[in-house]
C-alpha cells in the first residue's frame, strides 16, 4: 500500500486542458493513420498502373498479329517451315555422323579410316542438303518482299495514326499536311503469290530427287547408327508426305481471313517464341520465360526447402540454446546478402565449380555431362535456394517452436525418443506452418531478379527436355530476367513495352496467388492449433 | 516450470524451516522410493531431503500451495524434467521398485512406459482419438493392426469414455469435450500399460461434473494402477486418495493416510494450510 501512496507523489497530475489532449490524440492518429494510408495509396497506384499499361498491349498485339497476315508473312513463313524442316533433317545427318565417328574411336579406328568408311555417307548427306537450294531460293526472295511489304504497312498505319490524333486535338492543318501513301497492297501480294509459284514445281522436284536419294542410302558401319539412320529415313518420308498439305495451305492461305480477338491473348499465354526487335516478326509468348522460372524455381526449392526445414528442426527441437544463439541470426543473415553479390559469386565460382565438376572423368556416366553452358538453370537455382533458405527457415522454425508444449511433452511422457516426437507429432502440428514456409520461400524465388539475370544464362529459349534432367544445365530467360534487361531500351509505348508489363502481371498474379495461399495456410494452422 | 516456482507472498511469520522430522506412514509395499532427493533448476534448489514411499496399488495425493515443489517431485518420477536444461537433481535416489531410475544403465524411453503421465492442461495429439490412443503402442513399433485396435478398446473403456466414442473414433479429438478430452489423455496413457500413473493437477481445468467423473475414474484405476496425483483442490484429496503428502517451500511436511491427514494432522502447518488459513 504503501508503494502506491509513494507513485501519487512521484506522477504529477496532469495539467493539461482537455482540448490539448484531444488535439494530441488527433495528432497521434493522423499521423499513423497517414502512413499506413500512403502505403496502401502507393499499392493501389502501382496496381493500377501495371494494368493500365499491361492490357493496352492486347490491343497492339492484335494489330501485330494482323499485320503478320495482310502483309504475307505468315504466307511466307509456310514456305520457310517447309524449309526448316528440310534443314533440321539435315542437321540430323550430322549428328548421325558424330556419333558414328564417336563410335569408331571407340575401337580406336584411326580417323583417316573413318573418313573413308563414312565417305559415301557424306556424299549423301551433301546431296541431300542440295536438294533445297531452289527452296531456299523462294524463301529469300519472298521474304524480302514480304517484309518491304510490312514496312510499308506499317510506316502507313503510323502516318495513319499521327493523323488522326493531330485531328482530334484541332491541329486540322497540320493534319492535313501528313502525306499518308497508298499502297498497293493487292499488287503486292499478288507479286507475292507469282514468286512462290513454283512452289509447287519445286517442291516435286525436291521430292522426286530425295525419293531416288533414300532409294541408294549407303549402310552405315555401325549399328547404332544404323538404327538412327533407319529412324531418320522414317522421318524424312513423312516429311515428304508431309509437303501437299504445305501445298494446299499457300492455295487457300487468305490475307484477309478474319484474326479473332483472343488469338492476341492466346498467343501471349501459350505462345512458344519471345522474339523481339526482329526485323520480320515480333512474338511475345510468355512461355520460354514461365518456363525459365519454374524450372529455376523447382530447382532453388529442391535446395532450399530440405535445408531450411531441417535447419529449423534442429535449432527448434535439438540445439542446445548456446548452438541456438549461434545458427538462428547466422542463417537469418543470409537475407542480408545482396542479391548482385551472390550473382556474382554465381558466376565466378558457382557457375564455373559446376562446369568444372561435369567434366571430371568421375561423373562421365552421366549422359548429359560435360556441359557446355557456365550459366543455366542449375547454377541460377542453386543461388536462389541459397537466399530462400533464411525465408523457410524462419518460419519454419516459428511454426515448429509454436506447437504447444503439451504435445512434446505428452510424447515423450508415451516413451516417444526425440526422432518420433519431431517426425510424428511436431512436424504434422506445424505441417501447414511449414507448407507456408515453402509457399512464401516460392514467392521469394520466383520474384528474385538479379541472381537470375546474372546466373541462368539469358537464353530465350523453352529447354530441351528430351534430354531429361540434362534440361536443367540448359541456360533459360525468365519473366523477372527479361523485365530488367529489355525494360530499358524498349519504346515507351510499344508493343513490346506494353508486353513487358503483361509478363510483369503475370508474374504479380502468380505470386499474389503464392502469397495468398500461403496466409490462408497459416491461419488453417493457428486455428487447428487453437 | 520456471513460474510456478516462486515464493507464496504471504508467508506466515509462524512458520519457520523445520528439521527433518517427517513421520513415515505404514506402508505395505512401496511401489516408488524417494531417499533424501535434493533438486534444483540452475542455482535455484527447490526440493529439499524428500523422503517419501509411496505405496503399490493406492492413490497417493501430493498437496502444497503453489511453488512448493509437487509438480516438479511428479516430474522427477517419470524423468521429464530432463527436458530442461539445468533442471538437475543434486543428491538422493529414486527407486521403483527398487531400480535406481537414474542410474546410467536405465533407458528412459523404458521408465516412461511404465510411469505414465497426464497432464494439468488436456493435451490431446491433433490427430484421430483412435490414433490419439494407439500413439503410444505405434513409437513403442506395434504395428498389427488387431493388436492396436483391442488396446484402443480396452484403454478407452478403463477411461470410461469408449460408450461416448466408439462411433467416432476416427474424428479429431478436439471435438471432443474439455472432460472427455482429459479421459482421452489418461485413456493415452492407459494403452502402453504403465504401472504408475503420474497425473498432474488433471481436474484444474475441467467444470465439476467432468471432474466427479474423472475422480471416479481415478477410484476405479488404482485397482490396476500405482497412482499419483497433484492437486491443490483439498477436497479432491480428500475425496479419491489414500495416502497424502504435504509439502511447503520444497520440503515434505506430512506424510500419512489421507484420513489421517485431514482429520488429524500431527504438523500445525498441515493443519493450517488445510483448514484454509494460508496457501
Amino acid at each position: 500500500m504503501e508503494g502506491i501512496a509513494d507513485s501519487r507523489i512521484l506522477i504529477p497530475p496532469r495539467t493539461k486542458s482537455r482540448r490539448a489532449q484531444a488535439v494530441v490524440e488527433q495528432g497521434i492518429k493522423a499521423f499513423f493513420g497517414g502512413n499506413a494510408l500512403v502505403a496502401v495509396i502507393v499499392l493501389a497506384l502501382i496496381t493500377i498502373f501495371l494494368f493500365r499499361e499491361g492490357f493496352g498491349f492486347f490491343g497492339q498485339n492484335l494489330s501485330n498479329l494482323r499485320l503478320y497476315r495482310q502483309a504475307g508473312l505468315e504466307y511466307v513463313d509456310i514456305i520457310r517451315g517447309v524449309a526448316s524442316r528440310h534443314e533440321a533433317l539435315s542437321r540430323n545427318l550430322s549428328e548421325i555422323r558424330l556419333s558414328e565417328v564417336r563410335a569408331a574411336q571407340k575401337r580406336n579406328a584411326p580417323l583417316e579410316e573413318i573418313n573413308a568408311a563414312l565417305a559415301p555417307f557424306d556424299r549423301f548427306a551433301s546431296a541431300f542438303s542440295d536438294t533445297a537450294d531452289n527452296l531456299h531460293g523462294i524463301v529469300s526472295d519472298l521474304t524480302e518482299q514480304a517484309s518491304e511489304l510490312k514496312e510499308q504497312l506499317f510506316a502507313r498505319a503510323e502516318l495513319l495514326a499521327q493523323r488522326s490524333q493531330l485531328e482530334r486535338s484541332g491541329a486540322a492543318t497540320a493534319a492535313e499536311k501528313i502525306v499518308v501513301p497508298e499502297i498497293d497492297r493487292a499488287a503486292a501480294l499478288t507479286r507475292l503469290r507469282e514468286g512462290s509459284a513454283n512452289f509447287e514445281s519445286v517442291s516435286a522436284e525436291m521430292t522426286a530427287k530425295l525419293y531416288n536419294l533414300l532409294a541408294e542410302a549407303p549402310p552405315l558401319p555401325d549399328p547404332a547408327g544404323q538404327k538412327a539412320f533407319e529412324q531418320w529415313k522414317t522421318r524424312t518420308r513423312e516429311y515428304l508426305a508431309g509437303l501437299p498439305a504445305a501445298s494446299e495451305k499457300l492455295r487457300t492461305w487468305s490475307p484477309d481471313a478474319p484474326i479473332p480477338w483472343y488469338r492476341s491473348i492466346s498467343s501471349f499465354l501459350f505462345g512458344r517464341e519471345w522474339v523481339t526487335a526482329s526485323f520480320w516478326q515480333d512474338w511475345y509468348g510468355i512461355i520460354p520465360l514461365l518456363v525459365g522460372s519454374i524450372l529455376v524455381s523447382i530447382v532453388a526449392l529442391f535446395f532450399a526447402v530440405p535445408l531450411g526445414i531441417a535447419s529449423a528442426i534442429y535449432v527448434s527441437e535439438i540445439a542446445s540454446a548456446h548452438e541456438k544463439r549461434l545458427i538462428k541470426p547466422y542463417i537469418e543473415f543470409i537475407s542480408a546478402i545482396p542479391s548482385v553479390v551472390l550473382g556474382f559469386f554465381g558466376i565466378a565460382v558457382v557457375g564455373q565449380a559446376v562446369r568444372a565438376a561435369s567434366q571430371s572423368s568421375l561423373l562421365k556416366w552421366i549422359s548429359f555431362f560435360p556441359i557446355s553452358e557456365r550459366l543455366n538453370i542449375f547454377t541460377a537455382g542453386c543461388l536462389l535456394g541459397f537466399m530462400a533458405v533464411p525465408t523457410i527457415f524462419t518460419l519454419a522454425e516459428d511454426a515448429l517452436r509454436n506447437v504447444p508444449r503439451g504435445f512434446k511433452e505428452a510424447s515423450y511422457a508415451l516413451g516417444a525418443n526425440r526422432l518420433q516426437t519431431i517426425g510424428r507429432v511436431l512436424v504434422p502440428a506445424s505441417l501447414s506452418g511449414i507448407v507456408s514456409a515453402v509457399l512464401l520461400g516460392l514467392g521469394r524465388v520466383i520474384g528474385e531478379t538479379m541472381v537470375v539475370l546474372l546466373c541462368a544464362g539469358n537464353r530465350i529459349a523453352i529447354p530441351d527436355f528430351t534430354q531429361g534432367l540434362g534440361a536443367v544445365f540448359q541456360p533459360v530467360h525468365t519473366m523477372t530476367g527479361i523485365i530488367a534487361q529489355e525494360m530499358g531500351e524498349v519504346v515507351r509505348g510499344s508493343t513490346h513495352y506494353r508486353a513487358l508489363f503483361m509478363v510483369g502481371l503475370v508474374l504479380f498474379t502468380i505470386t499474389l496467388a503464392i502469397n495468398y495461399l500461403a496466409q490462408k495456410l497459416v491461419a488453417r494452422y493457428r486455428m487447428s492449433i487453437g | 516450470m520456471v513460474a510456478t516456482l516462486e515464493m507464496p507472498e504471504t508467508t506466515s511469520p509462524t512458520i519457520v524451516n523445520q528439521p527433518e522430522q517427517v513421520p513415515k506412514a505404514e506402508i505395505e509395499r512401496a511401489m516408488i522410493e524417494i531417499e533424501q532427493l535434493d533438486f534444483a533448476y540452475g542455482a535455484h534448489q527447490v526440493l529439499h531431503g524428500v523422503n517419501l514411499n509411496i505405496p503399490a496399488r493406492a492413490v497417493t495425493a501430493f498437496i502444497g500451495p503453489s511453488g512448493c515443489g509437487k509438480t516438479t517431485l511428479l516430474r522427477c518420477l517419470n524423468r521429464m524434467n530432463d527436458l530442461i536444461d539445468s533442471a538437475r537433481i543434486t543428491q538422493g535416489a529414486i527407486r521403483i521398485e527398487g531400480v535406481d531410475i537414474n542410474a546410467p544403465g536405465v533407458d528412459v524411453v523404458d521408465l516412461r512406459r511404465r510411469v505414465g503421465m497426464v497432464f494439468q492442461k488436456s493435451n490431446p495429439f491433433p490427430k484421430s482419438i483412435y490414433d490419439n490412443v494407439a500413439y503410444g503402442l505405434r513409437i513403442a513399433g506395434i504395428t498389427k493392426r488387431s493388436l492396436i485396435d483391442e488396446a484402443v478398446e480396452k484403454s478407452l473403456r478403463s477411461a470410461a469414455l469408449w460408450e461416448e466414442v466408439k462411433d467416432r473414433l476416427h474424428v479429431s479429438g478436439y471435438g471432443l469435450s474439455g472432460g472427455q478430452q482429459q479421459r482421452l489423455c489418461i485413456a493415452r496413457a492407459l494403452a502402453v500399460e504403465p504401472e504408475i500413473v503420474l497425473m498432474d493437477e488433471p481436474c484444474s481445468a475441467l467444470d465439476p461434473i467432468a471432474t466427479a467423473k474423472v475422480e471416479e475414474l481415478i477410484r476405479q484405476l488404482k485397482e490396476q494402477y500405482t497412482i499419483v496425483i497433484v492437486t491443490h483442490n483439498m477436497q479432491q484429496a480428500g475425496r479419491c486418495s489414500d495416502h497424502t503428502a504435504f509439502f511447503y517451500l520444497g520440503r515434505l511436511i506430512e506424510f500419512d493416510q489421507t484420513a489421517k491427514i485431514f482429520s488429524n494432522p500431527a504438523q500445525r502447518q498441515t493443519e493450517e494450510y488445510i483448514t484454509g488459513r494460508f496457501g
